[in-house]
């Protein structure tokens, strides 16, 4: 569906529009899915009385009870093998992992027994677990605050994995998640929960696991998601002063990926950069780049180039700027694409 | 009665082989199904196996003490009636056996075995499952035998298996055709490979402009070679990216093009029209500038280079550029423009085992005469002995091809893309010639010079070849226009 | 046996006084103060019964591990009581999540046993719905059903399935675990969540002595049933070979759950009779003569003893429960031959339960793949 364009939104009187932050439109989806199916639980650490470190599930102890609305012991692990758990017995479980960097401990619950319950079954067992993850860096943090995991769990199989890169994405997204009978990780850009814009309540969603061309170009396809669509974003303003039409597609989804969207668009400028914060070596934008090559060789005027996080643990941050891409990092690629 | 194998099992998650200890059998005894047949030992254990099979032991295959890889049969039973195959859906409840020998270690005794009436045989050996041929399944851990029979993939090449196109997929995935994507309908990129881009850009091919003959409509090396070797002009059907403005402000100066006919650019194979070209003849008296070349030739100067007639005809053409400078010029078609490059970059055809090359001598007219006949003779020679880099063909603004070399006397040459004009030059011939009121045998060339007509009308060429002819015919004159 | 590893026996003769006890080895009655249960003959020859056939079909499946018909058997002989003996102290209601050992548990439940072929045979990862009999799919990772348990039993909970005071209403959920499980850090996990929560949930440790070739020692130095305290809840210890004592002990930490009272750890003191796994070799780390010492405690014999003793059961009926358990394992034997693997295709089958594009792609390539080859020619 097409995205509803600013004129189209500000003509509209409800008073469900307005600007709204990444971090209340998630809450605001929360609450839809909680009102539709009362099945649907939120749990994890400080998410009750305190309504998230992030403030994303404000209020919602406060509406829906304690049964509904869980602060869990501070146990990774126990988080998500108890969603298990609960799921088995027919609820809808939406964990919170606090912090990116916290989710290794439950890394064994989620790869052995998440992923896979439906494949041991053989069908039988479904587990509709939703964990949202505040991924990503560029907030000043000390060490293990801004990862981006996401990586380690596209590449495993019976999970899905998406990220909201808007309010209004944000939005949907949760909501699609909750829906949906296999368990799914949510990455929320934790440094654009801040960032406000429209948010059309009840606009029509695209699928959940489609992509976006947020900015239509012509002699490049920039493709990113979670915090780098607005880093792309960015790249494609100055480009554009510069003579350079980028197109920029925000993929919101990594497993599935919506390779038809990225070859469409990568069949029609030539040439494609990869941008996340995930760590470039072996990230995810080397299945993107391995993908896309193999759908799009004749098409293709230049390798398909990535932009990502250096081989580095994630580094104190009064250098993470320096390590983050940002829209400088992108056009240098863009350059390197465009000098083919 | 049918005679059955116990062959060796992997008894412990990917063991290869073990030893055969211990008998517990001979040859006569009566089996049932779990009586402990032999004792092995492998890299992990002592282990006992118990007996598949009920029936009377026929053979045993193996000696204490030899070591066996799995899969090798140790003992053959002979069963107790006909029926070999496996019970499957038999609902026979009636057969029986001792309880199976349960410690890991050769130990204490089994339950006492049930006095049970002899049962119709039910199982089945391990190797029934497997196939003719086959060594058998060693089912679960382990790692598997190499089977006797291979897959066999039915022909190589034949099928095309990649990934369904997208779309596809999602539309039919039981039913993925295996071919390669398709072109989007109206989709105007040309498809060619990495490197086939590449060799079209150094030839200065422009693919959209090429026939694909390759699978898939892509265009293939030859497609691109063939293109360059025969320089009809290319018309620009395809809008390039401008990452800036060109950079040659200074070297160049634009004259606007009134009255110009576009082409449009909408399909991108075939050419929408070629430049019109016109060509036009002289034959000239070169033999003062034959004694010229032979003194240079012992010049100092010249002692490293080589100095032949291509050389002066070169030179000669350098100073009519500079005197007729329209005539080094591009046809710019997305601009209306002409482009008249105030720089030569002087294209010297070669004919190598590669075919027609084009290798250029950047910048020729700001070099001495010895400096142009050492490039000249650089691009000839690399391009003889198939050194000439694609790069090395690009960026050309006016071009000689030498004929002669070939002993012909002229010819019509075909404008290479980008250029306004090239020269032919034939074999420099003995000819009887008016020379001062008599007939006398000469030094004579025939100059041929095809032009743009679009750019270059006929007042202009006349006057490039013309001028181009006098230079070569008294090269004193070098010195008063160079 | 390893002369490096030589140690005492992990246990003595004499009965711990902690460990609650109702029929001796020897197959005596002897009163504990704390359960009021007296040996019923009836589920008395039922419990002998079903430790009987669950021991033939296990001892039938490491045989045909033997024959290269299964892959790998992990073993429940002389683990029998403690499974049977907990395991039908279960409601229908009530869900059990079992390790990879507790063939008496699935047994109790009324699943048949022939299910559990196809995991060790390869031909599946587990395959039965745990809904049917309220018994999950063995979890090959340690300790980690126990958190899955935790959860259930916190949706349980939300249900309103407990303390309601109808016996058909009220739901315990069971979670078994081994000694060697008990380090793992899901388990405490799963404890903290339980006792914070006040779950309806048992902890069942079937503490069988050994965790592959570590003993208890390695494992901890605090007796396991003791740890319930540091969480906050009661733990027991039972003899785990004394099938009477099991079923009352469960019976009431499953009471306990279903009324409110929160979770209960029962640590059922066992010992692992065979190897770990078939591809196990036990005299590398443990001396026959401990075997031997709990021979003479197991939990089949002393059941006998009582009955035969007692007058509650005749040779014939010994005969018949051995004819019985005959026909077991034969029908285990012909069902797990019978077992085929499946078709290659149906592997990208349920990993998802809606539509992946990428699985969806992969799963067309190998179609086309396959209609590559040879017709016939198979591995």
């Amino acid at each position: 569906m097409a995205e509803p364009t600013s004129k189209q939104i500000s003509k509209q009187i409800s008073k469900q529009i307005s600007k709204v932050s990444m971090a209340a439109a998630i809450n605001t989806g929360l609450r839809r899915a909680m009102d539709a199916d009362p099945r649907v639980i939120v749990m994890g650490e400080d998410v009750g009385t305190l309504g998230g470190v992030f403030r994303v599930t404000d209020g919602l102890r406060k509406d829906y009870g304690d049964d509904r609305v869980i602060d869990t012991p501070l146990a990774e692990s126990g988080i998500i093998g108890t969603a298990i758990g609960l799921a088995l017995r027919g609820y809808r479980p939406v964990c919170e992992i606090q912090f990116d960097g916290f989710i290794f401990p439950a890394t064994n619950q989620i790869i052995t027994q998440l992923a896979r319950h439906a494949y041991r079954s053989e069908g039988a067992l479904r587990l509709p677990v939703v964990i949202r993850v505040p991924f990503g860096g560029g907030i000043g943090a000390v060490e293990h605050h801004s990862e981006s995991p996401e990586g380690y769990f596209a590449h495993t199989p019976g999970l899905r994995v998406v990220s909201c890169a808007s309010p209004q994405d944000a939005y949907w997204m949760i909501q699609q998640a909750i829906r949906s009978d296999d368990p799914v990780l949510v990455f929320e850009p934790k440094r654009r929960y801040w960032d406000k814009a429209e948010l059309d309540e009840d606009a029509e969603a695209p699928p959940l696991h489609a992509a976006r061309v947020v900015r239509p170009g012509e002699h490049l396809t920039v493709a990113a998601y979670g915090p780098m669509v607005r880093t792309a974003m960015e790249a494609a303003e100055i480009a554009a002063g510069e003579g350079t039409s980028l197109e920029v597609l925000d993929l919101r989804s990594l497993s599935p990926l919506d390779l038809e969207t990225v070859v469409g668009s990568v069949r029609r400028t030539g040439r494609l950069v990869v941008v996340h914060e995930a760590v470039t070596s072996f990230g995810p934008g080397a299945e993107i780049a391995a993908l896309v090559t193999e759908h799009c060789f004749h098409h293709l005027e230049a390798p398909v180039l990535r932009v990502g996080g250096f081989a580095i643990p994630y580094p104190p941050s009064k250098v993470e700027h320096d390590y983050l891409p940002d829209a400088d990092r992108v056009l240098e690629a863009v350059d390197r694409a465009l000098a083919y | 009665m049918a005679t059955r194998e116990f062959r060796l099992p992997d008894v412990g998650e990917g063991l290869t082989e073990a030893e055969i200890v211990n008998w517990r059998v001979k040859p006569g005894d009566r089996l049932a199904i779990n009586d402990p047949v032999v004792e092995i030992e492998t890299a992990k254990s002592l282990v006992e196996l118990p007996s598949p099979f009920e029936g009377v032991v026929e053979r045993l295959l193996v000696e204490p003490g030899e070591l066996v890889p799995v899969g090798t049969p140790i003992i053959t039973v002979a069963m107790a009636d006909e029926d070999g195959e496996p019970s499957t859906g038999d609902g026979e409840p009636s057969e029986e056996g001792p309880a199976p020998e349960t410690a890991s270690a050769p130990a204490s005794a089994a339950e006492p075995p049930a006095d049970a009436p002899r049962p119709a045989p039910v199982s089945t050996s391990v190797e029934e499952r497997g196939h003719a041929g086959a060594m058998p399944t060693l089912v679960g851990y382990g790692p598997v035998a190499s089977t006797g029979q291979l897959r066999r993939r039915r022909s190589r090449g034949g099928v095309l298996v990649t990934l369904p196109a997208p779309g596809e997929a999602r539309a039919e995935p039981a039913a993925a055709p295996s071919r390669p994507a398709p072109r989007e309908p109206g989709a105007h990129r040309p498809l060619a490979t990495p490197p086939v881009r590449r060799l079209a850009k150094d030839l200065g091919v422009d693919l959209a402009t090429v026939t694909p003959t390759g699978s898939g409509g892509t265009v293939t090396r030859d497609d691109v070679t063939a293109a360059a070797a025969q320089p009809e002009a290319q018309p620009e059907a395809q809008p390039r990216p401008q990452l800036a403005v060109e950079d040659g402000a200074a070297r160049e100066s634009r004259v606007p093009v009134r009255g110009v006919r576009r082409a449009t650019a909408k399909a991108m194979v075939s050419s929408a029209f070629t430049a019109p070209q016109v060509t036009e003849w002289v034959a000239v008296d070169v033999t003062r500038t034959m004694k010229l070349l032979d003194r240079l030739r012992h010049d100092r100067e010249f002692a490293d280079v080589g100095v032949s007639p291509l050389l002066a005809v070169a030179r000669a053409l350098l100073i009519a550029v500079r005197r007729h400078p329209d005539v080094n010029a591009r046809w710019d078609e997305d601009a209306g423009e002409i482009v008249v490059r105030h720089y030569v970059n002087l294209g010297i055809a070669a004919a190598t085992s590669r075919g027609l090359l084009v290798p250029v001598v950047r910048d020729a007219d700001r070099m001495t005469l010895p400096q142009l006949a050492a490039a000249i003779g650089e691009v000839v020679a690399s391009a003889r002995a198939g050194r000439t880099a694609p790069s090395d063909t690009t960026g050309g603004t006016i071009t000689i091809t030498n004929i002669g070399v070939f002993g012909v006397d002229g010819g019509t040459p075909l404008l290479v893309p980008d250029q306004a004009a090239i020269l032919a030059v034939g074999q420099v011939r003995q000819m009887p010639w008016v020379h001062r009121g008599r007939v006398r045998p000469r030094s004579v060339v025939q100059l041929g010079l095809t032009f743009d007509h679009r750019m270059v009308d006929g007042e202009l060429g006349s006057r490039v070849l013309a001028d181009v002819a006098a230079v070569l015919e008294h090269p004193d004159l070098a010195l008063a226009r160079a | 046996m390893n002369e490096t590893t030589s140690r005492a026996p992990a246990t003595q003769p004499e009965i711990d006084p902690e460990t609650v006890q109702l029929l001796t080895p020897e197959g005596e009655f002897s009163a504990h103060p704390g359960y009021p249960d007296r040996p019923d003959p009836d589920r008395l020859r039922t419990w002998y019964r079903d430790m009987v056939l669950v021991r033939r079909f296990d001892g039938e499946a490491v045989s045909l591990q033997r024959q290269g018909q299964l892959g790998l058997w992990a073993s429940s002989l002389g683990q029998e009581a403690a499974q049977v003996g907990s395991g039908q102290a279960l409601a229908p209601q009530d869900y059990a999540f079992p390790t990879y050992r507790d063939h008496g548990v699935v047994w109790s439940r009324g699943m048949d046993l022939v299910e559990l072929l196809p995991m060790f045979r390869g031909t599946s990862l587990g395959g039965w719905d745990p809904n049917r009999h309220n018994v999950h799919l063995y979890t090959i990772v340690i300790g980690a059903q126990t958190l899955h348990a935790a959860g259930y039993a916190m949706g349980v909970q939300r249900d309103g399935a407990v303390g309601t005071g109808d016996p058909a209403r009220d739901t315990a959920v069971i979670t078994y675990f081994g000694d060697g499980a008990a380090s793992e850090g899901d388990v405490s996990e799963a404890m903290n969540f339980a006792s914070v929560f006040n779950v309806p949930l048992v902890f069942f440790c079937e503490n069988n002595q050994w965790a592959i070739s570590e003993p208890n020692e390695r494992q901890t130095r605090v007796p396991l049933h003791r740890r319930a305290t540091g969480f906050g809840f009661p733990g027991v210890r039972v003899d785990g070979n004394d099938v009477l004592a099991v079923n009352a002990v469960t019976r009431a930490a499953l009471n306990r759950a279903r009324a409110g009272e929160g979770p209960t750890l029962i640590e059922a003191f066992t010992y692992r009779m065979g190897a770990h796994t078939t591809s196990d070799d036990p005299s590398r780390y443990r001396s026959e003569a401990e075997v031997e010492l709990w021979r003479l405690r197991d939990p089949i014999e002393r059941v006998r003893a009582y009955l035969a003793r007692n007058g509650h059961a005749d040779e014939a009926f010994f005969a018949e429960v051995d004819a019985e358990a005959a026909k077991v394992g034969a029908r285990a034997r012909r069902e797990c031959l019978a077992l085929e693997p499946p078709a290659p295709e149906t592997m990208f089958d349920h990993v998802y339960h809606e539509p992946h594009g990428t699985l969806a792609a992969e799963r067309a390539w190998y179609a086309e793949y396959r209609k590559g080859f040879a017709a016939g020619g198979v591995r």
